[in-house]
């Protein structure tokens, strides 16, 4: 019998917002000393009172519009009760009744063609702190450094049926929230998390079979390593009888290629969810909604289709600039102001993203000014400054923000001058000093003629437009 | 037995006492509770620092029952404070022994009320949301209020002016201009017409009859009138707010589990363990009633049966009150069913405080403003505060 | 409310009740389950639920970082603490 899976994915991103999203304690604690940034309020002490982090629902709406939800326009805070150390007030503000965003849809593409997934619902909510469980003590230490960090939760309609789609649409999250810059959604970094809700029935049943979620998936490789032994665990208990599915959470065990049912108590699951007394609903009128929507990026084969159709670029280099968020703005701005896509497109690809690529920054940390790049390049193709010159300035320009292209180039002898009369008495002297290259060059070795323009540019100190140089050194070496 | 958990030395005559719901820095809050004994808070009550800025100082703090939803405080882990067989109010002893001229309060589940209709003390609850709850121990948060007890109207309107308006620290903190009309130089309607709540008085002592009536009686002799009403709906306040308040301190005292500050059990080989039995050692009976009842009505099976409910019937409530208040300018009511209570009041029920709270149980779940004034309860329109006090100083005047 | 309903409630709140008290809670319950008919009585059928009493409007702070409190205070009063953590007993997962 042929078997098709059904997966549906809860997924957890932290919105890249500066503090937590009931208290002013900073949301970063990347490299910071356990419980840093805690106050009162997200350790758990009784006495301060929740105050809705406005960001965290622009952020919170923008996802949501990213990826075509409704947004409810009146969304409500509830409180969800259990007892976990990593949950210091034994209660998890989340949103249960009026989530912010419903009904969306997302489109992904596989090697299978295009394919739409609903989106049930995104609420916001705050995240748990971290548990340091420490073997040779028998003691668990707690960190609530992370404790009430903005999350939204991304529920998909089990629309999903393979590893393969379920990377697809990972991956197609993490590019459209990247592109509204609410969060970085990095696996790695523990600002993506998924939890995977998967059966398996036989191929055209309409009949759901038994549903269990795997947690503890810490890389897009290590759920699709999960899918695909989860969905062979069902198929054989299904057909083989080896074990009976139960309905449970497992947890994925990514070194031993396994999943575990966890343990989990008696009680577990009644979360007692009631309304949050201390926050108001949160109304979202007419200036705010429209003043969001103003704010959303175009989706990427938008950009991608405008850069190819409109801008000129290649498929290859309109596909590369439209990966990040960062680059397409800063590349849009160098394009408005140099007024050539195609230079653009080149200092984009040759330049900044190898640049990048060398200080290993994601592209999305990109912070060079467009318009400045736009200026460096007219300054190249204005030939005010040398392509070799004009790099030492994005260099520049790289560490230091404030740098000025044309400034700079002034203030470190940069400009290429006039100097026809300067390059000519350079290039007699280098003939001069070469006999053996000009008489080389004139008896066929082109070669020859490359040692010589070294030796000139050299002499000039690179000061010199590379076209102007190769002319009057032709014509110099002929006359000689 | 305590009336005092901390007593301090100050030289000032504008002194203020809070009860032990109202965190402060300078001596420990235990809210009543084996928790939270010595528990140091590391701010203030925004109400007791606005008390601090206009000149008051704070000269102690009196006991409360454990998390402020019994009677009277008898519920402390001190232990209750009594005169042989009568339950006493550690608050109001202290305002009656004028050791400050006002005392703050967290109004939760009535007691203060009771305290000062059993005292012939005048407080004020007033409307929610106008005073800021930031620096209070979380126990219903929607309907507690912090709240003034005094021996007299007129300070409490000085008091009131202080602490009313708008804080960013208190996501339920109305606007400034909401929280204007309590202030001392706002504009005020007087009180008119009052609506006497014949079936609320159904229960209650002679002597709180009484009471009642010679309220009534000076209201009258100054001009205002009282017209007698039969309102049913009202009386189903203290169901639904004994649901609500249960299920929010349900979750409100779930934050006490002897990891993070407070009481820890030296009985535990285990987490489980651990949390259990630091809540088992720490919590008194009534509180761990409430806490297992409030969890039962928000279970899946019952949250739509009793809890959603309650919430559908606190709208019934407060626009039952806005009917009212189309002809009246305040409704008269108990704040308790008798003039005392009683050790053996509480052995035969120990659940009396589920009971007693009939009477303030109304303006509990709506938040509407009342004030407690010569042993019977004003609740009035929402804002209308000043004219309740201006009524309670009409009464003060005559009584004399 | 029977005995094994109370069991579960006590563990999901963490308590453990003596026999005395669970006949107490049994009995507190009863009483309130015999209450429910006042709200019964009440029609709400077309009636919104009210979880905040005051006008709404919406609260909302601006995103930027204060730090006003030190570790070392907010564990001053800590039962067990390591190297700035706050400690328990070791949690399987």
């Amino acid at each position: 019998m042929r078997y098709e899976t059904v997966i549906g994915l809860e997924v957890h991103v932290e919105l890249a917002t500066k503090s937590k999203i009931f208290c002013s304690c900073s949301a970063h604690s990347y490299g910071s000393e356990p419980n840093e940034h805690v106050c009162p309020a997200c350790c758990g002490m009784p006495g301060m009172l929740p105050v809705v982090n406005k960001r965290v629902v622009d952020y919170g709406m923008k996802a949501g519009l990213m990826l075509n939800c409704d947004i409810n326009r009146t969304t409500t805070f509830d409180k969800k009760s259990y007892y976990y150390p990593d949950l210091p007030a034994a209660y998890q503000t989340t949103q249960w009744f009026a989530p912010v965003a419903v009904n969306g849809l997302v489109e992904i593409e596989t090697s299978k063609g295009k394919k739409n997934i609903r989106i049930k619902q995104i609420h916001m909510e705050e995240d748990a702190g971290k548990l340091v469980h420490d073997i040779m003590e028998d003691t668990t230490h707690v960190d609530f450094n992370r404790t009430s960090v903005p999350l939204i939760e991304i529920v998909s309609q089990p629309d999903l049926s393979s590893a393969e789609e379920v990377e697809a649409y990972l991956d197609r999250l993490k590019n459209l929230l990247r592109y509204a810059k609410v969060a970085e959604c990095e696996m790695a970094h523990g600002t993506m998390r998924c939890d995977v809700n998967l059966s398996v029935r036989p191929e055209g049943s309409d009949k759901l079979g038994v549903r269990t979620e795997m947690k503890n998936m810490n890389s897009i490789e290590a759920i699709k390593r999960a899918i695909d032994y989860e969905t062979a665990r069902h198929i054989d208990a299904i057909e083989n009888g080896t074990e009976v599915l139960v309905q449970e959470t497992r947890r994925w065990d990514d070194i031993k290629g396994k999943s575990y049912a966890m343990r989990t108590k008696e009680t577990a699951g009644d979360y007692r969810y009631f309304p949050d007394p201390n926050v108001m609903p949160v109304i979202i009128d007419d200036d705010w909604y429209e003043g969001i929507k103003a704010t959303l990026p175009e989706f990427p084969e938008v950009k991608r289709a405008k850069y190819i159709n409109e801008y000129g670029l290649s498929e290859y280099d309109a596909d590369r600039i439209a990966q990040s968020i960062a680059l397409c703005e800063c590349f849009e701005d160098a394009c408005a102001v140099s007024k050539s896509a195609k230079d653009a497109a080149n200092w984009m690809i040759s330049d900044v993203m190898k640049t990048l690529n060398n200080k290993q920054m994601t592209y999305d940390m990109l912070t060079l000014n467009g318009k400045k790049l736009g200026e460096l390049i007219l300054l190249v193709t204005g030939n005010k400054v040398s392509r070799a010159n004009g790099k030492k300035i994005l260099v520049a320009m790289f560490d230091d923000e404030t740098v000025n292209p044309e400034q700079y180039a002034e203030e470190n002898d940069l400009i290429l001058s006039d100097n026809t009369d300067l390059v000519k008495k350079v290039v007699g002297e280098v003939i001069a000093s070469d006999p053996k290259s000009v008489a080389d060059y004139k008896s066929g070795k082109e070669k020859a003629l490359m040692a010589l323009f070294g030796k000139c540019m050299k002499e000039l100190k690179g000061n010199c437009d590379p076209q102007t140089l190769r002319n009057i050194l032709t014509e110099e070496v002929n006359k000689a | 037995m305590k009336i005092y958990t901390a007593k301090i030395d100050t030289a000032s005559a504008l002194k203020v006492v809070a009860d032990d719901m109202i965190l402060t820095t300078a001596c420990p809050t235990a809210a009543g509770s084996k928790m939270l004994d010595g528990y140091m808070s590391l701010f203030e009550s925004e109400a007791l620092t606005r008390l601090k800025n206009a000149g008051f100082e704070l000269c102690g703090k009196t006991d409360v029952g454990e998390f402020a939803i019994d009677l009277l405080g008898e519920t402390s882990y001190n232990g209750a404070c009594t005169d042989g067989e009568k339950i006493l109010n550690p608050t109001a002893e202290a305002v009656k022994a004028n050791e400050a001229a006002i005392a703050l309060t967290l109004d939760v589940n009535g007691s203060v009320r009771r305290a000062a209709a059993q005292n012939d003390l005048v407080s004020i609850k007033p409307t929610y949301g106008t005073v800021s709850r930031y620096g209070t121990i979380p126990v219903a948060c929607s309907g507690e209020t912090v709240s003034l007890l005094a021996s007299s109207a007129g300070v409490l309107k000085e008091a009131l002016d202080i602490i009313a308006g708008h804080d960013d620290k208190d996501g339920t903190s109305l606007s400034e201009e909401l929280c204007a009309s309590l202030k001392k130089d706002a504009p005020t309607s007087p009180v008119k017409r009052v609506a006497y709540f014949a079936n609320m008085f159904e229960g209650v002592s002679e002597c709180i009859a009484q009471k009642a009536n010679a309220f009534c009686e000076i209201l009258k002799k100054n001009g205002i009138e009282v017209v007698e009403v039969e309102e049913s709906v009202i009386a189903a306040s203290r169901v639904a707010w004994n649901i609500l308040m249960s299920a929010e301190l349900c979750n409100n005292v779930s934050r006490y589990d002897g990891v993070k500050y407070g009481y820890r059990t030296q009985n535990f080989t285990n987490l489980d363990e651990l949390y259990t039995n630091t809540r088992t050692e720490a919590f008194g009976e009534l509180l761990k009633t409430a806490i297992l009842f409030g969890s039962e009505t928000l279970s899946t099976d019952n949250y739509f049966k009793v809890y959603d409910k309650a919430l559908r019937t606190r709208r019934i409530i407060v626009e039952a009150f806005a009917k009212i208040f189309e002809s009246f300018d305040a409704v008269l009511m108990p704040a308790c069913s008798k003039t005392e209570y009683t050790t053996q009041d509480i052995e035969a029920n120990k659940y009396l405080a589920f009971e007693e709270n009939l009477y303030t149980a109304p303006a509990s779940i709506t938040g509407l403003p009342a004030v407690v004034t010569g042993g019977v309860q004003l609740v009035g329109k929402a804002f209308s505060e000043k004219a309740l006090l201006d009524a309670a100083e009409i009464y003060e005047k005559e009584s004399k | 409310m029977d005995k094994d309903t109370l069991r579960r409630l006590e563990m999901l709140n963490q308590l453990s009740l003596t026999e005395a008290q669970k006949e107490d809670v049994i009995a507190f319950f009863e009483k309130r389950d015999s209450e429910l008919s006042v709200l019964e009585a009440i029609d709400t059928e077309n009636t919104e639920r009210m979880v905040h009493v005051m006008p709404i409007m919406t609260v909302v702070r601006e995103d930027v970082v204060k730090k006003q409190f030190a570790r070392e205070e907010l564990q001053k009063g800590a039962p067990d603490t390591d190297e700035g953590y706050w400690c328990v007993p070791r949690v399987v997962e």
